[in-house]
């Protein structure tokens, strides 16, 4: 028996806070019907081409606006470094890649992990500032990459990671692996102690401390799923390009801190979930996707998503007053 | 002249924000040189009319005069231009700037401030007049204590010619050094010819330096009365509309097992030698003013201060010195007094409020049960009368009383002892919801707990204790057992003064 039977009778407070909630909601709806509607009415949009690289940017993206979620929602704002630890992990992935996909794919998420965490560490421990940390670590990322590969482009050896470019009835595999990770990252949030301690922290943190939550340990545990689910676009970008290189991740954290604001995401953190970031990612990619098809130039692209963030950003501001 | 009209009057105000009514032809006047308090719980509109009066909403009907002329108010410009000065509880000081500077802020004429001498003049004598004339007129303003700002804000608006000035709360964060200070600083205001219209939560205040009294309750007029023919009980009851009866509930039975010993507690630079024991059943108040220690020795029990020495044991068992996690192992948990800041998550509901912090009894193998979840939740609510409906509302959507409640439900756990340390439980709580508050404090002690409490209100400390420590500078003064309790032997002792103690 579903236990959220037991008590439901409404009350005027919670009309206004359920408005308040739909109207981001509604906002965002409206926004994605509009786009998917000119989406169907541009020519090309579906076509096979498209939609494959729609669907590769889409998950690529999707991995890492999913651990961006546990960042932000854990009160930790956001990270820059999310791109580069992606592409350091596609790096090791191609590196490793003779060794076989599996072996390959797990060392390049305990990579992702093991940089993850220690920013996590260093943010829990010490109460240093998660922007700044975010910020030095991918100073470090880059320097220490060229280091160890003079800035090279490493290549996947042979078909490898063939598994991730075939489709499973007619569906991509990087969009079910995508999906995957929706629904772990949703279930960890709803149904673990992790994720309601997340929630509580991102919340307020103060009182969180006095309730006995081990602060550290929930950040650090945030840190460690960002870095999971960045390590998993790391073996996708790692198939889709068929090369490791840090080129690959410059941006996407730009894209997935975009998505996670553009669901509704609290800034401030402790408000809410993966499935909202989800939404973001749809709308963000066939945003550019769109842009692409319209040959519209870079500027414009960076452009728009300024726009919009501005505009998910303002709206939050809203619906809190 | 003029003197036939009240300085500010209003004449049969109502007004409604949709289908609340809010005030209901309300009428009232302040008279010139007079000290008016206004009373009422929270919600009895008092902030509507100071909304109304300064021009912030609009009356549906009625009338706001100035020396007998109807105004109408678009703004709280218009009114601040008519002398109607609202002096708010959020100080709107500005830190970096100079007293002379803040004083003058926003003020047509700043860009020639230095050169003008007589806005120099006129700064002064407004310091003078709420006695902060000793400072000079370059100091920073953030370098200024809270009273002290409290005092700068009224010189700010009395500079500006100023007349009836609405102070909202002026004493809630202050010590009470300093409300002498903001109450002389009232007195010359009076002796100015200028009018205060005074709002507080604390009864005593208002027989201390008003006037006359405007009583509201549920947005109509109660009455308007002198204050030198009022006794405080009366006042309360015109408050509540119902005798005050209960304030406090009746003490529970003395004797249980000892649960609680605290030996030898020191916190560098804030509590220099605490002892006590607290018995199950029993209600122990830490009694002090701001910067006696009192309140951060309670934070200390619960694990919350890191750098404490000394020994706290409940139930012979040593806790962990400066560990939450060992408090909350034997039961020992802390209600904050600012529950903005670390007492609930406000952005959260209800719900996820009652179970935050005892998330381990409904989880199991790191997989939390919604079912546990809503059983402990609804179970909270019925321990501390949070009406059901209210699970799925956001925390901040409920009234302060019914937060604290959510703060004590949270703590209570199946076991039957504990430790409940609450710092000025009844901050922000108005005075109907507070005696729920004290009713609620005295059934959770007849479960087994023992309550410690830290109070600044005499009133609170005398009406609810078993046991009071009084404590002065982080000094343990004295101790007190229920029947040695007497308000002005803890006053004499948290403001250490013998001259009190001989009144006694």
């Amino acid at each position: 028996m579903n236990a959220s039977t037991f008590v439901r009778p409404a009350s005027a407070a919670r009309e206004k806070y359920r408005a308040s909630m739909s109207m981001h909601a509604m906002a965002v709806g409206c926004a994605m019907a509009a786009l998917l509607v000119v989406a169907v009415l541009t020519p090309g949009f579906i076509s096979l081409p498209n939609l494959i690289a729609l669907t590769g940017t889409l998950s690529l993206i999707g991995c890492v606006a999913i651990g961006m979620t546990f960042i932000t929602l854990g009160g930790n704002i956001m990270s820059f470094c999310l791109g580069a630890t992606c592409a350091a992990a596609s790096m090791l992935v191609a590196h490793l890649s003779d060794a076989g996909a599996w072996l390959a794919g797990l060392a390049g998420v305990a990579l992702a992990l093991v940089i993850m965490v220690v920013q996590g560490l260093v943010i829990g421990l010490f109460r240093a500032n998660p922007l700044i940390v975010s910020i030095a670590s991918l100073s470090l990322i880059l320097g220490v990459t060229q280091y160890v590969a003079g800035g090279q482009t490493i290549y996947v050896s042979g078909d490898a990671l063939s598994m991730l470019k075939s489709r499973v009835l007619g569906v991509p595999a990087p969009l079910l692996v995508f999906v995957a990770a929706v629904v772990v990252g949703e279930l960890m949030l709803r149904f673990t102690r992790f994720g309601y301690k997340l929630i509580l922290v991102g919340s307020n943190f103060e009182a969180a401390e006095v309730g006995g939550i081990s602060t550290w340990r929930t950040t650090v545990a945030a840190y460690a799923a960002a870095g999971l689910f960045t390590g998993v676009a790391g073996i996708l970008l790692a198939a889709r390009y068929g090369s490791g290189s840090m080129e690959f991740g410059v941006g996407f954290d730009y894209s997935a801190i975009s998505a996670v604001l553009v669901g509704g995401t609290a800034i401030g953190g402790g408000q809410g979930s993966v499935l909202r970031t989800m939404f973001g990612v749809v709308f963000i990619a066939v945003m550019q996707s769109l842009l692409l098809l319209y040959g519209l130039d870079v500027q414009f692209q960076y452009l728009l998503i300024g726009l919009v963030v501005l505009a998910a950003i303002l709206l939050q501001v809203r619906s809190k007053s | 002249m003029g003197s036939l009209h009240p300085i500010l009057q209003a004449d049969n105000i109502q007004k409604a924000f949709g289908a609340v009514r809010a005030l209901n032809a309300v009428s009232f006047a302040v008279e010139r040189g007079e000290i008016r308090a206004l009373c009422g719980e929270n919600g009895a509109g008092k902030s509507t009319l100071v909304k109304l009066l300064t021009g912030v909403h609009r009356p549906d009907s009625g009338e706001i005069l100035v020396d007998g002329k109807p105004r109408h108010y678009r703004s709280p410009r218009d009114s601040q231009a008519d002398g109607i000065a609202f002096v708010s509880q959020e100080l709107s000081i500005v830190p970096h700037l100079s007293i002379l500077g803040n004083i003058w802020l926003g003020h047509r004429d700043v860009p020639l401030l230095h050169r003008r001498q007589a806005l120099r003049r006129k700064a002064a004598e407004a310091l003078s007049v709420v006695g902060l004339d000793a400072l000079p007129l370059n100091t920073m303003a953030g370098t200024l204590a809270l009273g002290e700002r409290q005092l700068l804000e009224i010189a700010r608006m009395f500079a500006r010619d100023a007349r009836v000035f609405l102070l909202d709360e002026p004493t809630a964060t202050l010590s009470d050094g300093e409300i002498a200070r903001v109450f002389d600083a009232l007195r010359r205001l009076r002796q100015a010819g200028r009018s205060v219209i005074f709002i507080t939560h604390r009864l005593a205040e208002v027989f201390d330096i008003c006037d006359t009294v405007t009583v509201l309750r549920n947005g109509s007029l109660v009455t308007q009365a002198e204050v030198a023919g009022l006794e405080r009980e009366q006042l309360i009851e015109l408050m509540l509309g119902r005798p005050l009866g209960q304030m406090y509930p009746p003490a529970g039975e003395p004797g249980g097992a000892t649960v609680l010993q605290v030996e030898g507690l020191r916190i560098p630079g804030q509590v220099a030698d605490l002892t006590f024991e607290a018995r199950a059943g029993q209600v122990v108040c830490l009694s002090g003013q701001i910067g006696s220690g009192a309140g951060e020795a309670v934070r200390a029990i619960g694990g919350l201060v890191y750098d404490m020495h000394g020994t706290v044991r409940v139930r012979g068992k040593r806790l962990v010195t400066g560990s939450v996690a060992s408090a909350l192992q034997a039961n020992v948990r802390f209600v904050s007094e600012d529950r903005a800041r670390d007492g609930i998550f406000l952005t959260l509901p209800v719900r996820t409020n009652l179970v935050a912090t005892q998330l381990d009894r409904v989880t199991r193998a790191g997989l939390v049960s919604r079912r546990a979840i809503c059983e402990r939740s609804l179970s909270a609510c019925e321990r501390v009368g949070i009406d059901h409906a209210r699970l799925e509302s956001r925390a901040d959507e409920l009234s302060g009383g019914n937060q604290q409640k959510i703060a004590v439900g949270r703590s209570l756990t199946d076991e039957d002892f504990g430790v409940l340390l609450m710092n000025e439980p009844t901050r922000g709580v108005d005075v109907g919801a507070r005696a729920e508050i004290y009713a609620l404090m005295r059934r959770i002690c007849q479960q087994g707990y023992c309550i410690i409490m830290m109070s600044t209100d005499i009133e609170e400390v005398a009406g609810m204790a078993d046991m009071v420590i009084t404590m002065y500078r982080g000094r343990q003064v004295g101790s007190y057992s229920r029947s040695d309790i007497s308000r002005s032997r803890i006053l004499a002792d948290i403001t250490n003064t013998a001259a009190a103690r001989e009144a006694a």
